[in-house]
C-alpha cells in the first residue's frame, strides 16, 4: 500500500497536542486550580458556585455570632447588676419592716431605695453601640422614663418586639428581651411596680412586709428571665464551634473540586515537555533525505 | 512502415515519449508542495501494430494520456468533513470566549448573589446601622452591574459575529465566481477532449476552501461541468455561472444571508458560516435569555419582599431594583438598584425603627424557587454547567473531526501525493530509456550509412 509521502501535517499535529498538554499543565500549576474554565470540568464548576455560596454564608454566620455576643453579654451583665441592686433593696426593705424604726430612719431608707430606683432605671436604659437593649424593637427610644404619676414610677416607652438573627441555615436566635417582659411585666412580676410600692409603703409606714414579699416575687421573676441570655450565649458558642468545623470542610471541598493536584500537574508538564522534545527530534530526522540526494 | 526508417521512427517515439514522461515527472516534482495538487502519471501504450501477412510489427510507444491520480470519493468525504469541522471549530472559538464570563466561582454573578444575601444577614444584628445598610446597597449595586456587564459582553460578541458573517459571505462569493470561471475553462477543454488535470485540482482546492465557509454539495453534470448547491438546495454555481449571496441587516440588527430574495441564514448546516450563525442566533441568545430570567426573577422577588417591610422612616418599603421589563427580555442589561438612600431599605417588619423582621423575608428569597423553579444560586450554577458542558463537548467533537480529516488527508496523500523518491526513481528510468533510445538512433544512423554505402567504400559516414 502506498503511504502518504507527506507526513509533516500529522507530525505537526502531534507536536501541537504535546504543546497543548504542556500549556494546560503549566496553567494548572500557576493558577493552583484544576478548573480554570467551566469546560475543564462542568460539574465541578457548577458545584464550586454552590461551595462558594456556603463559604460566604458560613463566614457571615460566624460574624453575626460575634456581633450578637457583645450584645448578649452586655445585657446579661446589666441584668446581673439589676439583680444585685434588687437584693440590696430587699435588705433595706426588711430593715424598714422593723417596727422599731423612727420616721427619720424610715425616711433614710426611702432615700436609699429611691437611689436604687434611679440606678435600676438607668440600668434598664443601657445602650450598646447606640441601640437601647431593652426597648424591644424601638431601639432608638429610651425604654423607661421616670413618671411620678404612674404607680410603678416609670413609663415604658419601648415596644414588645423581638429581633432574630440567623446563625445557621434555617437557624435563628432571638437576641433581645423587651423591658416590658423583664422590668415591667404584668401583675406580681413587675419589678418597678414592686419597688415603687415598697417605697410608698415605707413612706406611709403601712404594708411594708407585704411590699417586701412582692418585691421578692418580682426579683425572682427577673432572675428567671436572665436565663434567656445565658441560653442564647450558650447556643451561640455551640454554633460557633460547629461553624468553624464546617468552615474547614467547605474549604476542603473547594480544594477537592477545583484545586490543582500539584504533583500530578508537575508530572504532566514534565512528561509533555519530554514528549515535545521527542516529537521535535523525530520531525527533524524524518523525510529530509530523498532519492534525489543519492543520484549522481 | 518497415525497414530502418521504421526502426528510426520507433526509436524517435521512444525518445519523445521519454521526454514527455520526464516532463510529467518534472511537473510532479515542481508541484510537490502545491496544495491540492494531484500527481500526474504518464500513461503509455505500445503503438498499434502494423500487420504484414503473418507478421505483426510494433510501431513504438504512444503516450495515451497524462492522468491526474485522484479519488473523487475521498474528495467528497473531505469536503463534508471539512464543513463539519469548520463549523464546530468556529463554534468552539466563540464558546471559549463566551465561557470566560463564568470562569470564577469566587467572583462574578454567582458570588455577587451570595454576597448580597449575606449582606442582608450581616445587617440583622444592628438593623439601624447606616454603614451596614449601605453595604447591602453596595452589594446590590455590584450584582446589578455584573448583570449589565455580562449582558453587554454577550451583545458585543454577537455584534462582532456580524462582521464575520459579512466577511465570510464576501469570501464565498469570491470563491464561487472563481470556481465558475474554472468550470467554464474545464468544460471548453473537455469539449476539445483535452486533459484538464491541473484545472480540476485548482477547482477542487477552491471547493475545499468553500467547504470551510459554507455547506456545499457538488453535483457532476455532464461534460466535466459541476453544479454547487448548499445542502438545503440554494444554488451557488450552475452552468458555468456563479450566483452571489448578499447580506442585509435584519430585524434585531443581525446580518441575514440572502440568496436573491430568499433568507437562507437558518438553513446553513456546515462551514464557518453555520458555526457563526449557530452561536450568534442560538447560543448567545440562549445564555442571554437565562441571565435575563435570573435578573428578572431576583429583582421581582426582592422588590416584593422589600415592599412587605418598613424603612427607617416608618414608611412602607418600595422597589429595591428597577422593575424588570415585561416578559423579562433585557432584564439583565437594564437591572439597576432603585434606591440610593440606605434608610429606604425596608428592614423593619412592624414599622418600628429597630425591628429587623423584614430582613428575614428579604434573605429568604435566596432559598425560594424564584427563577424558573430554581433558587437563584441553583439556576446560576446550572447555567455555568451548561456553558461549560457545551464548550467541553464541542471541543471533543472538534478533536474527533480533526482526526478524521487528518486520516482522510493521509489517504488522499497516499493516492495523490507526490513522492520525491518515486519521482527520482522514475526520472532515472526515463533517463535510462532516453539514453537507450538515443543509442538506438545512433546505431540506426550508422546502419543507414552502411546501407547507403552498400558496396561503395565509406562514401558516407
Amino acid at each position: 500500500m502506498r503511504v502518504n509521502p507527506n507526513p509533516m501535517p500529522d507530525l505537526l499535529a502531534s507536536l501541537n497536542q504535546t504543546e497543548l498538554a504542556a500549556q494546560q499543565a503549566a496553567l494548572q500549576i500557576s493558577s493552583g486550580r484544576s478548573v480554570n474554565e467551566p469546560s475543564d470540568n462542568p460539574t465541578a464548576a457548577a458545584l464550586l458556585i454552590q461551595n462558594n455560596d456556603e463559604a460566604t454564608f458560613n463566614a457571615g454566620y460566624l460574624q453575626n455570632l460575634s456581633a450578637i455576643n457583645g450584645q448578649l453579654s452586655t445585657a446579661d451583665s446589666t441584668l446581673s447588676s439589676v439583680g444585685s441592686a434588687l437584693q440590696q433593696a430587699l435588705s433595706l426593705g426588711i430593715e424598714g419592716a422593723n417596727g422599731t424604726l423612727s420616721d427619720s430612719d424610715r425616711a433614710a431608707i426611702v432615700n436609699q431605695l429611691q437611689g436604687i430606683q434611679s440606678q435600676i432605671i438607668s440600668l434598664a436604659n443601657t445602650s450598646y453601640q447606640g441601640n437601647y437593649l431593652f426597648a424591644g424593637t424601638a431601639s432608638g427610644t429610651i425604654p423607661y422614663a421616670a413618671n411620678s404619676a404612674d404607680p410603678s414610677g416609670v413609663t415604658y416607652q419601648g415596644n414588645t418586639g423581638v429581633n432574630q438573627v440567623s446563625v445557621g441555615a434555617g437557624y435563628q436566635i432571638e437576641i433581645n428581651q423587651p423591658g416590658s417582659q423583664l422590668f415591667s411585666a404584668a401583675g406580681t412580676n413587675n419589678v418597678f411596680l414592686a419597688l415603687n410600692n415598697l417605697i410608698t409603703s415605707l413612706q406611709q409606714n403601712s404594708g411594708i412586709e407585704t411590699a417586701v414579699t412582692s418585691l421578692n416575687t418580682a426579683s425572682s421573676y427577673l432572675s428567671a428571665q436572665r436565663v434567656f441570655y445565658g441560653n442564647a450565649m450558650s447556643q451561640a458558642e455551640t454554633q460557633t464551634t460547629y461553624l468553624n468545623a464546617a468552615k474547614l470542610q467547605i474549604a476542603q471541598q473547594q480544594t477537592a473540586l477545583g484545586g490543582a493536584d500539584m504533583a500530578a500537574a508537575a508530572t504532566n508538564l514534565s512528561q509533555a515537555q519530554t514528549d515535545t522534545q521527542a516529537a521535535l527530534e523525530a520531525i527533524s530526522k524524518i523525510g529530509q533525505d530523498t532519492l534525489f540526494d543519492y543520484l549522481k | 512502415m518497415s525497414g530502418l526508417f521504421g526502426s528510426l521512427s520507433i526509436a524517435l517515439s521512444g525518445l519523445s515519449v521519454s521526454q514527455q514522461e520526464m516532463e510529467t515527472s518534472s511537473n510532479n516534482v515542481a508541484n510537490a508542495n502545491t496544495p491540492g495538487y494531484s500527481r500526474e502519471s504518464a500513461e503509455t501504450a505500445a503503438g498499434a501494430p502494423v500487420v504484414y501477412g503473418p507478421l505483426s510489427i510494433g510501431t513504438g510507444v504512444v503516450l495515451q494520456k497524462i492522468e491526474s491520480l485522484r479519488d473523487p470519493i475521498l474528495e467528497i468525504q473531505l469536503n463534508q468533513e471539512t464543513q463539519q469541522q469548520s463549523s464546530l471549530n468556529t463554534q468552539l472559538g466563540q464558546l471559549e470566549q463566551l465561557q470566560t464570563q463564568f470562569s470564577s466561582s469566587t467572583s462574578g454573578i454567582g458570588a455577587d448573589i451570595s454576597n448580597f444575601f449575606n449582606s442582608l444577614q450581616q445587617l440583622a444584628p444592628d438593623p439601624t446601622n447606616l454603614a451596614l445598610r449601605q453595604s447591602v446597597l453596595t452589594a446590590a449595586g455590584t450584582l446589578a452591574t455584573d448583570f449589565n456587564n455580562a449582558s453587554s459582553s454577550l451583545q458585543t460578541q454577537a455584534s462582532n459575529l456580524n462582521l464575520s458573517v459579512v466577511e465570510d459571505v464576501s469570501q464565498v462569493n469570491t470563491l464561487t465566481s472563481e470556481i465558475a470561471s474554472i468550470d467554464q475553462q474545464i468544460s471548453s477543454l473537455q469539449d476539445a477532449n483535452e486533459e484538464a488535470g491541473p484545472l480540476v485540482d485548482q477547482q477542487t482546492n477552491l471547493i475545499r476552501q468553500l467547504s470551510g465557509l459554507i455547506d456545499v454539495d457538488v453535483v457532476q453534470t455532464g461534460a466535466g461541468g459541476i453544479e454547487l448547491t448548499t445542502s438545503s438546495g440554494t444554488t451557488l454555481v450552475a452552468g458555468g455561472q456563479s450566483f452571489a449571496l448578499t447580506t442585509a441587516t435584519g430585524a434585531g440588527g443581525n446580518q441575514q444571508i440572502l440568496a436573491g430574495a430568499q433568507n437562507i441564514t437558518s438553513t446553513l448546516t456546515g462551514g464557518s458560516l453555520a458555526g457563526t450563525i449557530a452561536i450568534r442566533d442560538q447560543e448567545i441568545p440562549g445564555v442571554t435569555g437565562q441571565l435575563d430570567q435570573l435578573a428578572a426573577g431576583l429583582s421581582t422577588a426582592l422588590n416584593t419582599a422589600n415592599k412587605t417591610g418598613f424603612d427607617l422612616n416608618g414608611n412602607a418599603g418600595g422597589n429595591l431594583f428597577t422593575t424588570p421589563p415585561t416578559g423579562g427580555t433585557g432584564a439583565a442589561a437594564a437591572m439597576q438598584v432603585a434606591i440610593t438612600d440606605p434608610s429606604l431599605l425596608a428592614a423593619s417588619s412592624d414599622g418600628t425603627v429597630g425591628s429587623n423582621g423584614n430582613l428575614a423575608v428579604l434573605a429568604a428569597v435566596a432559598n425560594q424557587t424564584v427563577v424558573n423553579g430554581n433558587t437563584p444560586i441553583d439556576f446560576y450554577s446550572n447555567l455555568v454547567f451548561q456553558v461549560g458542558n457545551t464548550t467541553s463537548n464541542t471541543s471533543a467533537d472538534v478533536d474527533a473531526f480533526t482526526q478524521i480529516l487528518q486520516q482522510l488527508q493521509d489517504q488522499r496523500g497516499s493516492v495523490s501525493g507526490v513522492s520525491l523518491d518515486e519521482e527520482a526513481s522514475n526520472i532515472v528510468q526515463y533517463q535510462t530509456a532516453y539514453q537507450a533510445s538515443a543509442r538506438v538512433v545512433s546505431t540506426i544512423d550508422a546502419m543507414l550509412a552502411d546501407a547507403v554505402n552498400l558496396g561503395i567504400d565509406a562514401a558516407v559516414q
